[in-house]
């Protein structure tokens, strides 16, 4: 004995209207079926969930980084988990969309050929912020000097780092750049030396030059007492004797610092009347010999 | 001296006399309330050793009020203000005028001397500090490592009872009990000693300045200040100032700011 069961009359008829809207023969019929909207809405839901996970994932990171890691690090952190949820959702849609992706690994291979060499810049430049980071040479903030180019480090981010020239204009460098070429940070330390390269006159009197040299450091309140200035007699040249006076600054006292010390040893020479020595040139003039006419004969 | 005043509504420029500077305080209208203006002199007091308390504003050459050399605070209708004593923001690193060496084990007690500010608060909030000396820096440590410090010099006191004569002839300075223990195996060379004024408080008679004992171990791995209790103070000492940062605070700020540095985090 077989039982019929009829299942929900209303809502096959209900259903079937969408069905009879597009013919199933229709070429429209043949793409547009229950299946490919069911994959359609799975890819939707797989997007849209996935960019509120990636999302999600970067808040938390973005907060965890911000207290534990400087900008540098965290920005470079984010970046990545970043990338690896967008390559993550676009294999999780794919799979949602039924898509053979052992077909696609074939075409991704050749495609990752060819995006190696576009990309070949881009991926050097964020591999080199990955070995910058490790070395710690510099964070945001610090005083940098790249080749000819000096600033405050503005940001780091995973390609370039950012500088902020003193005259205010932004420069971007390239991480690999930053790899291959000597990187000077100025504001490593809290404080630095200003070393004064002055020329006096070989007829100065060095010890009265020293007296006074530390006299104007002693007088410039923001010259760190300790360590001690530091006086060196740097040669004896043909324009005069090359003194080399060091004081120490605090970074942040590095402009007023070179004015006054500058300013100071400049008083106090001109008050004791020693000259600083210019490029100087000792020329001797030769009477020519003029012609002898005696014992000339006619 | 340390005490609260009358904010100097009608009497011109008033002057404080803190040992060798001079403090000036003066007053303008600012819509409904009032801007305090104040600024140290440190070379003006050395020509004022003789002039009485009353010619003190007369025999001093001020500059205007919009000098740029004023320091302006706006004080809404307050009516007073206060000159209480502070520890500079930074460190003091008191240079000893004569270094000694000490051996290994040694415990020795001693007093030294540290200069302090001059704070002015109104409503209890501070507006400015003035340094009562004019301000040097040093580096206490290396070029690499080194905090910087005020630049200080004193004397170090191995008597029991600090000489308050010289406090008396400075106000301006207030005095440390200090305890120096050298714990490592070889003999030390004390030549200067760093004070995190922070942790400090100033006790007050109404003449002299102290501060809580300081004991300065000496170790294989550094030198290291903490406080080693109040000293010996009488009933007629009052605080005038409470430490900024607990002891506690300071060494976990430490311990953060030298892991900074070790690992550039």
């Amino acid at each position: 004995m077989t039982e019929t069961v009829t299942a929900a009359p209303e809502a096959v008829a209900k259903s079937q209207w969408i069905l009879d809207l597009i013919p199933a023969e229709s070429p429209l019929g043949r793409i547009f079926t229950i299946d490919t909207a069911l994959k359609l809405t799975r890819v939707g839901i797989s997007i849209v969930l996935g960019l509120l996970f990636v999302g999600l994932i970067m808040t938390v990171l973005k907060r965890i980084t911000r207290k534990r890691l400087n900008a540098r690090s965290g920005s470079l952190v984010v970046k990545l988990a970043q990338y690896l949820g967008f390559a993550l959702i676009a294999i999780n849609t794919l799979e949602a969309a039924e898509i053979d992706l052992s077909a696609l690994l074939g075409a991704a291979g050749i495609a990752g050929v060819a995006l190696g060499f576009a990309a070949q810049t881009s991926v050097s430049n964020f591999i080199s912020g990955f070995f910058l980071m490790s070395e710690k040479t510099f964070t945001v903030g610090d005083v940098v000097t790249v080749d000819t180019t000096t600033g405050v480090v503005y940001s780091i981010d995973a390609l370039s780092v950012k500088l902020r020239t003193f005259d205010n204009q932004l420069v971007r460098i390239p991480n690999e750049t930053l790899i291959k070429t000597n990187v000077t940070n100025v504001t490593r330390f809290e404080t630095r030396r200003l070393n004064v390269k002055i020329t006096i006159t070989h007829a100065t009197d060095i010890e009265k030059a020293r007296v006074l040299l530390f006299e104007a450091a002693e007088a410039t309140e923001i010259v760190l007492r300790q360590p001690e200035p530091l006086f060196m007699i740097q040669g004896i040249g043909k324009d005069g004797v090359d003194l080399l006076f060091g004081v120490w600054l605090t970074n942040d006292d590095w402009v007023s610092g070179n004015n006054d010390i500058y300013a100071g040893i400049q008083k106090r020479f001109r008050a004791a009347g020693i000259e600083f020595a210019h490029a100087t040139m000792t020329v001797y003039e030769k009477k020519a010999r003029e012609p002898s006419v005696a014992g000339r004969s006619s | 001296m340390w005490e609260q005043y009358e904010v100097p509504r009608s009497e011109g420029t008033r002057i404080h006399r803190i040992g060798s500077m001079l403090i000036c305080v003066a007053v303008e209208m600012a819509g409904e309330g009032d801007l305090l203006s104040a600024m140290p002199m440190y070379d003006a007091a050395l020509s004022l050793k003789k002039t009485t308390r009353k010619n003190v504003v007369s025999s001093v050459t001020l500059p205007p009020l919009d000098d740029p050399v004023w320091y302006k605070f706006f004080i809404d209708s307050s009516k007073h203000y206060e000159l209480l004593p502070g520890y500079p923001q930074i460190p003091v690193c008191v240079r000893l005028k004569e270094a000694f060496s000490l051996p290994p084990g040694a415990d020795l007690k001693g007093w030294i001397f540290s200069r302090i500010e001059a704070r002015i608060l109104v409503s209890g909030v501070e507006l400015v500090s003035f340094p009562l000396a004019k301000p040097h820096k040093t580096l206490y440590g290396t070029p690499e490592t080194g905090v910087i410090c005020r630049y200080d010099e004193a004397q170090f006191l191995t008597s029991s009872e600090p000489m308050f004569e010289s406090m008396l002839t400075d106000p301006g300075l207030v005095a440390h009990p200090v305890r120096l223990r050298n714990t490592s195996s070889t003999a030390v060379r004390v030549t200067e000693l760093c004070i995190y004024g922070e942790q400090l408080s100033i006790f007050w008679t109404g003449a002299r300045m102290q501060s809580e004992r300081l004991s300065f171990v000496f170790g294989s791995s550094g030198v290291r200040m903490s406080l080693d209790g109040q000293g010996s103070l009488s009933p007629d000492w009052t605080t005038i100032a409470k430490p900024r940062v607990s002891g506690e605070e300071r060494f976990i700020e430490r311990s953060f700011e030298l892991f900074k540095a070790m690992t550039r985090l």
